[in-house]
C-alpha cells in the first residue's frame, strides 16, 4: 500500500482526460447514459461494475473503437473526438483489452511491431527495447517466442508491453486479471503502480474488490450504464461501493453469490448432507489423456470420480486442460488414453448423441460456439438435442415444440419475447439459463458437467444458475463444475480438484480456509 | 524421352504455368490478408480481352499490356468494395463478377472483332536471358520465354521479400489471421485488404495479358477456361506460402503440358483426359490435404468492429 | 415499409408491407435490365427493334413458350438444389458438372440399357434415375472431400464441374464410349439420338406446344423440397448444421451425414436437370451439352434468397430471357452474351445489397 499523503502529491489536479455526460446507444439499448468522470495523471482509477454495466463500452469510447452518441470528451484540455484506435494511439492512449488481440502464429516481436513499424522491420532493435521494458516494469518475455506457445499470463504481458512501448500518457486495462494466477495478478498490480508512479494515468476496469483495495486511488462505480457512486478513498468505503454496484439486484443475491463477489467474507455453504444417499460413483474418469494434433499433451492421466449428489469443482487457471476435459466428456473430442464410465456404462469415445442418451448433461464453456445455435429460435435451442420427441413421420411438430418450450421458459425463468424469439435476441444470462434448462431436464439425467457456467452473467442470473445446479444435486445428480473462479468453486462445490498443465495437482475439501493451498496448486505446487 | 523433348516439355510446362503463377501469387497475397477472390477468373479474362484489343488497335503489345492492367483495376476495385465495404459474400460476389465479365467480354468481342474473327494480334516479345539461355540443348527450349514471365518472377521475389521483411507483410499476415489486432494497433484492416485485392487484380491482369498477347496472340471467348480457379486451387495446395504456391502452379502447368507432349511421344491417351488432368490433379491436391488449419483464420470473413 | 390504409368501413385491412427480401431482387433485376437496354443502345441497335425481337422470342409462339418453360425446369431443379444445400451453408457451384454427368448417365441408359421396350414409362424413368444417381455421386464426392479433409465445397464443386464437362467431351469423342458409330470421317462427335420411347412424353401430345412431363415433375419436386426445408426434421438439421455445425454436433446432429445429404441431393437434382435436358429437349449428347444451365440455375438459386417460389420465378425469368436473347441475336443482331451480362449484374447487385437487406429487415 502506498502512503495516502504521497498519493495526493503524485496525482496531478488537472485532469488528463475528462468525460462529460457521455451517452452511448446500440440500437434501442442504452449502454452508457450521462457518464462523467475525470482521469488524472499519476492515479490508478478503477472502474467497478457488474457484467453488462457498461465498463467495456466506456473503455472502447476512450479508445476510439466506438463513438459517443451524446456528451463530450476533453483530453489535455482540448476537445477529443477519436475517430478510431489510430487517433487515440497517436494521442498517447493505450489499452489492454479484455479479449487479447494478438496474432497467434506470429512472434512476440512481430506482434509488438504490428502497427508501429514502417518499412523494413528492425526486429533486433525492437527485441532490445523489449528487454529494456522488461527490466523497467518486471515483464520478462522471450521476444522470439510465438504467441501460440505462450501461457495466458505471458500473452497478457505481451499486450501490456505492446502498450508501454508506445510510452502512453493514459493506460487503460479492461478486466485484465480475469484470467491470471494469484501471483500474476500481484505482478500486474505492481506494474500498474509503477506505471502510475511514472506520472501516467491508469484506468483499471474490474469487478474484483481485492484489487481495488490494493491499488485504487479513486473509484467510479457503474451500474446499468450510469455512474452510481464515486470514491476518493476506496479502501475505506468498499462496502458502500459494492452496494452501489449491485443495488437493484441485491434481493436476488443468495449468501454464496454475495460472498463470491466479496460482499461478505466467503463462507462455505453446506447444502445438506449428500451422504444420506448411499455412496455411489456415478461419473468415473480413469487415466484420461488427451494429446492434440501437434503432439502436446493437454490432459495427462486425469483420474476422478464424482458421486451421486456430489458437486466436484475443477479449479485451475484457464488453458490447463479444462477445455479438453469438458470436450472429451461431451463427446466432442476423442481421448488418446483412458476411459470414462457412467455407472458401469463405458462412455469412452461415444458420440455426443450417445452421451446425451446415457443421461449426461453438458453446459459447455463456450456457449456461443458449442451450446446453442444463435440463428435459431429459443424453442428450437431448448430442444436442440431432443428433436425426436417432437418428430412424427419425419415432420417436426412445431406447435408442440413451442408449447413445451414456453413451459420451460416459465420453469427456468428464461425471459424472452416468446418461445419463437431468436436466440440471439436474448441476454447472456437468459441464453445460459436456456442452455442449462435443456441439459438439466434430460429425462434420465445422472451427471451434469458445467464449465464456466456463470461467466459473463449478472448477479441475478448467477444466483439462478447456482440454484438449479444445487437442485439437481439434491435430486442425486453427480455434478462436475469446471471454473476458473476459485470463489465460485469454494461456495458451490463439495470438493475441489486442481488442474495444472493437464495434471491433477491435488484435491481438498471446498473450504475457504484452504484458499492459499488451492492457489498454490493452481500455480503448479503440489499439495 | 530424348533430352530435346524433355527440354521442350519443361519449357512448355513453365509457359503454361506462367498465368497460374502470376494470378496465384496475387491471390495468395489477397487470401493472406483475408479476402478470397473467386473473381480472379474474371479479372484474368478482362485483361486477356483488354490487352488483346489494345494491342490489336494500337499495334503495340506493350500498350496492350498497359490497357489490360488498367482495365482490371475497376473490376478488382468492385470486388474490394463488395468484400470489404459492403461485406458481401465473397464467393457469390466473385462468381457474379465472373459471369458479368464473361458476358461483357463476349459481347464486346463480337462487336469489335465480329467480322474479323481470329485476327492475329501483335504479341509480347520473347527473350532469352544471358547465360541460362546459352546452355546447349535446353537453353532455348526452356528459357526462351515471353519477357512477362521474367518480370513476373521478379515481382514474385519482391512479393516474398515484402511479406517477410517489411511492416506491410506483417500487416497483411495479421489482417488475415487476426484482423482485430490490426484494427487495435491503429492500422486500417479495410485499407490493407483493399490494397491486397488491387494487387491481386494487378497480378491477374498480367496473367490474363500473358494468355492473350503473350502466349497465343489472339483472344477467344471465355479463353481463361477456369485457369483462375486453378490459381485458387494452387494457393490452397501451396498452403498459402509462396514456395508451395509456385510448386503447385508448376505442377498444374506440367499437367497441362502433357496434353501436347504425350501425343508427340506417340503415347495414346484420350485428349479429353489430358485436358481434364490439371483439374483432376487440382481436385486431388486440394482434397488430399488434411491441413485445414493452414488457411488464414479470417479468410472470407468481412471485418466488422 | 409501406402501409396502405383504405380507410373504408370498420374492417381492418391487412397491412401491405414491402418486404426487402422481395423488393431487392426485383430491383436488382430491373437495374440489370436497364443496363442491358443501355448496352443495346450503345451497340447501335435500335432499342425498340431489340425489344420487339426479345418479346417475339419469348412469347411469339406456343412453341417458344413451351421451350422456355422446359428450359426453366432445368434451371429450377439446379436452383432447388442450390437452395437446399445453402440451407446448410453449403455453396454448390457444381451445377454444370452435375448436369453433364446426369446427361451422360441418361444417354448411356437410354441408348444401351435396353429400356426402350419397358412398360409404365420405365423407358424414360430409368434413364432419369440413372442421371439422378450420377448427379448425386458427383455432389457426394464434394461432400466427402469436405467432411474428410475440410476441402471448401466451392472449389471442389467447381473443379468437379470442369471434370464433368470434360468427361462428357470424352464420352462423345470416343467411339468406345457414347460416340455414335463412325461411318465416315465426317461423323460428328456426338451420341446417337435416343430411342423415341425414352423421350419424355409431351403433356399435350402436340409438337407445336412441346411441354413435357418435366414440368409437373419439377412442380412436385418444388413442393417436396419446400416442405422438406420448412416442416421436417431434415430441414431443421440442415439449418442447424448451416448455422452452427459444432453446436449441432453436440446436440447429436451428424455433420457428415447432413453435408453428404445436402450436397448429394443438390447433385441429384442437377443430374435430373441433365436428364430432362437430354430426354426432353436435346435427344443427342454432344459437346457443350450443359450450355451454362448450371450457372443459370445457380443464379436462380441466389436470386431466390432461399425461397422455393423465388427459384421458380427466377427460373422462369431466365428461361424466357434466354429465348428472347436467342431471338434478339437472330432478328436484331444483339449477341446473346447480353443476357449473361444481365445475369452477372443481378448476382453482383444482390451480393452487394445483402448488408442493406439485413439492416432493413432488422429495423
Amino acid at each position: 500500500m502506498t502512503d495516502p499523503t504521497s498519493d495526493s502529491a503524485r496525482i496531478a489536479a488537472e485532469p488528463l482526460l475528462s468525460l462529460n455526460a457521455i451517452t452511448k446507444r446500440f440500437g434501442s439499448f442504452t449502454a452508457l447514459s450521462d457518464v462523467s468522470l475525470d482521469l488524472r495523471p499519476g492515479e490508478i482509477h478503477c472502474i467497478l461494475g457488474e457484467n453488462g454495466a457498461g465498463k467495456s463500452t466506456l473503455c472502447n469510447l476512450i479508445f476510439g473503437v466506438h463513438r459517443p452518441d451524446g456528451g463530450s470528451m476533453r483530453y489535455r484540455g482540448a476537445p477529443f473526438q477519436p475517430s478510431g484506435p489510430a487517433d487515440s494511439l497517436a494521442q498517447g492512449i493505450a489499452m489492454v483489452h479484455q479479449h487479447f488481440s494478438l496474432v497467434g502464429d506470429m512472434s512476440v516481436v512481430d506482434n509488438v511491431l504490428l502497427g508501429r513499424a514502417r518499412g523494413v522491420l528492425d526486429r533486433k532493435a525492437c527485441a532490445a527495447q523489449l528487454d529494456r521494458l522488461a527490466g523497467e516494469y518486471g515483464l520478462p518475455l522471450d521476444p522470439l517466442a510465438r504467441i501460440e506457445d505462450l501461457s495466458v499470463g505471458e500473452r497478457q504481458r505481451v499486450e501490456i508491453v505492446k502498450c508501454l512501448i508506445r510510452d502512453p500518457s493514459l493506460f487503460v486495462l479492461d478486466e485484465p486479471t480475469a484470467v491470471l494466477l494469484p501471483d500474476e495478478i500481484a505482478a500486474l498490480l505492481d506494474v500498474c503502480r509503477r506505471v502510475a508512479a511514472s506520472g501516467r494515468a491508469v484506468v483499471l476496469v474490474t469487478h474484483k474488490l481485492a484489487e481495488i483495495k490494493q491499488v485504487a486511488d479513486r473509484v467510479t462505480v457503474l451500474r446499468a450504464g450510469r455512474v452510481v457512486a464515486t470514491s476518493d478513498n476506496p479502501a475505506a468505503e468498499i462496502d458502500a461501493l459494492v452496494r452501489a454496484m449491485i443495488q437493484g439486484s441485491v434481493e436476488a443475491l443468495d449468501e454464496s453469490t454475495a460472498s463470491m463477489l466479496g460482499f461478505e467474507p466467503v463462507r462455505h455453504v453446506d447444502h445438506g448432507p449428500a451422504a444420506v444417499q448411499p455412496k455411489a460413483e456415478v461419473l468415473q474418469i480413469d487415466g484420461l489423456t488427451v494429446t492434440d494434433h501437434q503432439g502436446v499433451t493437454r490432459l495427462d492421466n486425469f483420474t476422478l470420480t464424482v458421486d451421486r449428489g456430489e458437486i466436484v469443482g475443477v479449479a485451475g487457471v484457464e488453458g490447463n486442460g479444462q477445455s479438453e476435459l469438458t470436450a472429451v466428456l461431451a463427446g466432442m473430442m476423442a481421448p488418446t488414453q483412458g476411459r470414462i464410465y457412467l455407472g458401469d456404462q463405458d462412455l469412452t469415445g461415444r458420440s455426443p448423441r450417445e452421451i446425451t442418451a446415457a443421461g449426461v448433461g453438458i453446459v459447455p464453456e463456450d456457449r456461443h460456439a458449442v451450446g446453442c445455435v444463435t440463428g435459431m429460435s429459443l424453442a428450437e435451442n431448448i430442444y436442440l438435442n431432443r428433436l425426436d420427441e417432437f418428430t412424427r413421420f419425419g415432420f417436426l411438430r412445431r406447435a408442440a415444440l413451442e408449447r413445451d418450450a414456453a413451459a420451460m421458459m416459465q420453469r427456468f425463468d428464461v425471459r424472452a419475447r416468446g418461445p419463437g424469439a431468436p436466440f440471439s435476441s436474448l441476454s447472456g444470462g437468459n441464453q445460459q439459463k436456456a442452455v442449462l434448462a435443456r441439459e438439466i431436464t434430460l429425462p434420465n439425467l445422472a451427471c451434469l458437467v458445467a464449465a464456466q457456467p456463470t461467466r459473463g452473467l449478472d448477479v441475478g442470473a448467477v444466483a439462478a444458475v447456482y440454484g438449479h445446479i444445487r437442485a439437481a444435486c439434491s435430486r442425486g445428480v453427480a455434478i462436475l463444475l469446471v471454473s476458473s473462479e476459485l470463489d465460485e468453486l469454494l461456495t458451490v462445490a463439495d470438493r475441489i480438484v486442481v488442474l495444472y498443465r493437464g495434471q491433477l495437482m491435488g484435491a481438498c475439501a471446498a473450504d475457504p480456509s484452504r484458499r492459499e493451498v488451492i492457489g498454490a496448486m493452481m500455480a503448479g505446487q503440489p499439495l | 524421352m530424348s533430352w530435346e523433348l524433355f527440354a521442350v516439355f519443361l519449357g512448355s510446362s513453365i509457359r503454361l504455368a506462367t498465368p497460374l503463377l502470376l494470378a496465384g501469387i496475387g491471390e495468395m497475397v489477397s487470401e493472406r490478408a483475408g479476402v478470397l477472390n473467386m473473381s480472379i477468373e474474371g479479372m484474368m479474362l478482362t485483361s486477356a480481352f483488354a490487352a488483346a484489343v489494345g494491342a490489336w488497335a494500337t499495334g503495340d503489345p506493350l500498350i496492350g499490356l498497359l490497357i489490360g492492367i488498367i482495365a482490371v483495376q475497376p473490376v478488382a476495385l468492385l470486388q474490394a468494395v463488395l468484400s470489404n465495404t459492403l461485406r458481401a459474400n465473397q464467393i457469390v460476389s466473385g462468381i457474379g463478377i465472373n459471369i458479368l465479365v464473361l458476358g461483357a467480354t463476349t459481347l464486346a468481342y463480337r462487336e469489335i472483332f465480329g467480322a474479323r474473327s481470329r485476327a492475329e494480334i501483335p504479341g509480347l516479345a520473347k527473350i532469352k536471358p544471358p547465360l541460362l539461355g546459352d546452355i546447349p540443348v535446353i537453353g532455348s527450349a526452356v528459357f526462351e520465354q515471353v519477357w512477362l514471365l521474367y518480370a513476373g518472377i521478379a515481382l514474385i521475389v519482391a512479393t516474398a521479400l515484402v511479406l517477410r521483411y517489411t511492416s506491410v507483410g506483417l500487416a497483411i499476415h495479421a489482417a488475415g489471421a487476426e484482423p482485430k489486432a490490426v484494427d487495435k494497433s491503429g492500422l486500417s484492416v479495410a485499407r490493407i485488404r483493399y490494397g491486397c485485392v488491387l494487387f491481386a487484380g494487378l497480378m491477374a491482369s498480367l496473367s490474363g495479358a500473358f494468355l492473350s498477347i503473350g502466349d497465343i496472340h489472339t483472344f477467344t471467348e471465355g479463353m481463361t477456361r477456369g485457369a483462375g480457379y486453378l490459381a485458387i486451387a494452387s494457393v490452397i495446395f501451396g498452403k498459402w506460402r509462396i514456395g508451395g504456391t509456385v510448386f503447385a502452379c508448376l505442377l498444374f502447368g506440367a499437367a497441362t503440358a502433357l496434353q501436347f507432349q504425350l501425343p508427340a511421344l506417340g503415347i495414346n491417351v484420350p485428349n479429353a483426359l489430358l485436358i481434364m488432368l490439371p483439374y483432376l490433379l487440382a481436385l486431388l491436391a486440394v482434397g488430399g490435404l488434411v491441413g485445414r488449419q493452414m488457411a488464414p483464420a479470417a479468410l472470407g470473413e468481412p471485418y466488422r468492429r | 415499409m409501406t402501409a396502405v390504409n383504405h380507410g373504408r368501413g370498420t374492417g381492418t385491412w391487412p397491412k401491405l408491407t414491402l418486404r426487402p427480401a422481395l423488393l431487392v431482387p426485383v430491383a436488382a433485376v430491373g437495374f440489370a435490365a436497364l443496363v442491358g437496354l443501355a448496352l443495346i443502345a450503345a451497340i447501335g441497335v435500335p432499342v425498340s427493334g431489340a425489344i420487339a425481337a426479345f418479346v417475339d422470342g419469348t412469347f411469339g409462339s406456343l412453341y417458344v413458350i413451351a421451350a422456355s418453360i422446359n428450359r426453366s425446369t432445368a434451371f429450377a431443379l439446379v436452383g432447388f438444389g442450390f437452395v437446399l444445400a445453402n440451407r446448410a451453408s453449403l455453396t454448390n457451384v457444381g451445377g454444370e458438372g452435375q448436369i453433364a454427368v446426369g446427361g451422360i448417365a441418361a444417354t448411356a441408359v437410354a441408348l444401351y440399357g435396353h429400356v426402350a421396350a419397358l412398360p409404365l414409362g420405365l423407358s424414360f424413368i430409368l434413364p432419369m434415375l440413372a442421371a439422378v444417381a450420377a448427379g448425386a455421386l458427383w455432389g457426394a464426392l464434394a461432400a466427402v472431400l469436405k467432411v474428410k479433409s475440410g476441402t471448401n465445397e466451392v472449389i471442389s464443386t467447381l473443379l468437379l464441374s470442369f471434370i464433368g464437362v470434360w468427361l462428357l467431351y470424352w464420352c462423345v469423342q470416343s467411339p468406345a464410349l457414347l460416340r455414335k458409330p463412325m461411318t465416315s470421317s465426317a461423323t460428328l462427335p456426338e451420341s446417337l439420338e435416343i430411342p423415341d420411347e425414352t423421350k419424355l412424353p409431351l403433356l399435350t401430345g402436340d409438337y407445336s406446344f412441346p411441354l413435357h412431363v418435366g414440368l409437373p415433375l419439377t412442380l412436385v419436386i418444388a413442393v417436396v423440397v419446400a416442405v422438406l426445408l420448412s416442416k421436417t426434421v431434415l430441414g431443421f438439421r440442415l439449418r442447424a448444421v448451416g448455422l452452427n455445425p459444432v453446436a449441432a454436433h453436440r446436440a447429436g446432429i451428424s455433420y457428415a451425414r447432413t453435408v453428404v445429404f445436402a450436397l448429394a441431393t443438390a447433385g441429384a437434382l442437377g443430374g435430373l436437370a441433365g436428364a430432362l435436358m437430354l430426354l426432353g429437349e436435346q435427344y443427342t449428347l454432344k459437346d457443350g451439352f450443359s450450355s451454362g444451365y448450371g450457372f443459370d440455375g445457380l443464379v436462380a438459386g441466389l436470386l431466390s434468397r432461399g425461397s422455393i417460389p423465388g427459384v421458380i420465378a427466377a427460373s422462369l425469368l431466365f428461361g424466357f430471357m434466354r429465348s428472347g436473347g436467342i431471338n434478339m441475336e437472330m432478328a436484331a443482331a444483339v449477341p446473346t452474351a447480353l443476357v449473361v451480362v444481365i445475369q452477372g449484374l443481378i448476382v453482383i447487385t444482390l451480393a452487394g445489397a445483402a448488408l442493406v437487406i439485413e439492416r432493413w429487415e432488422r429495423s
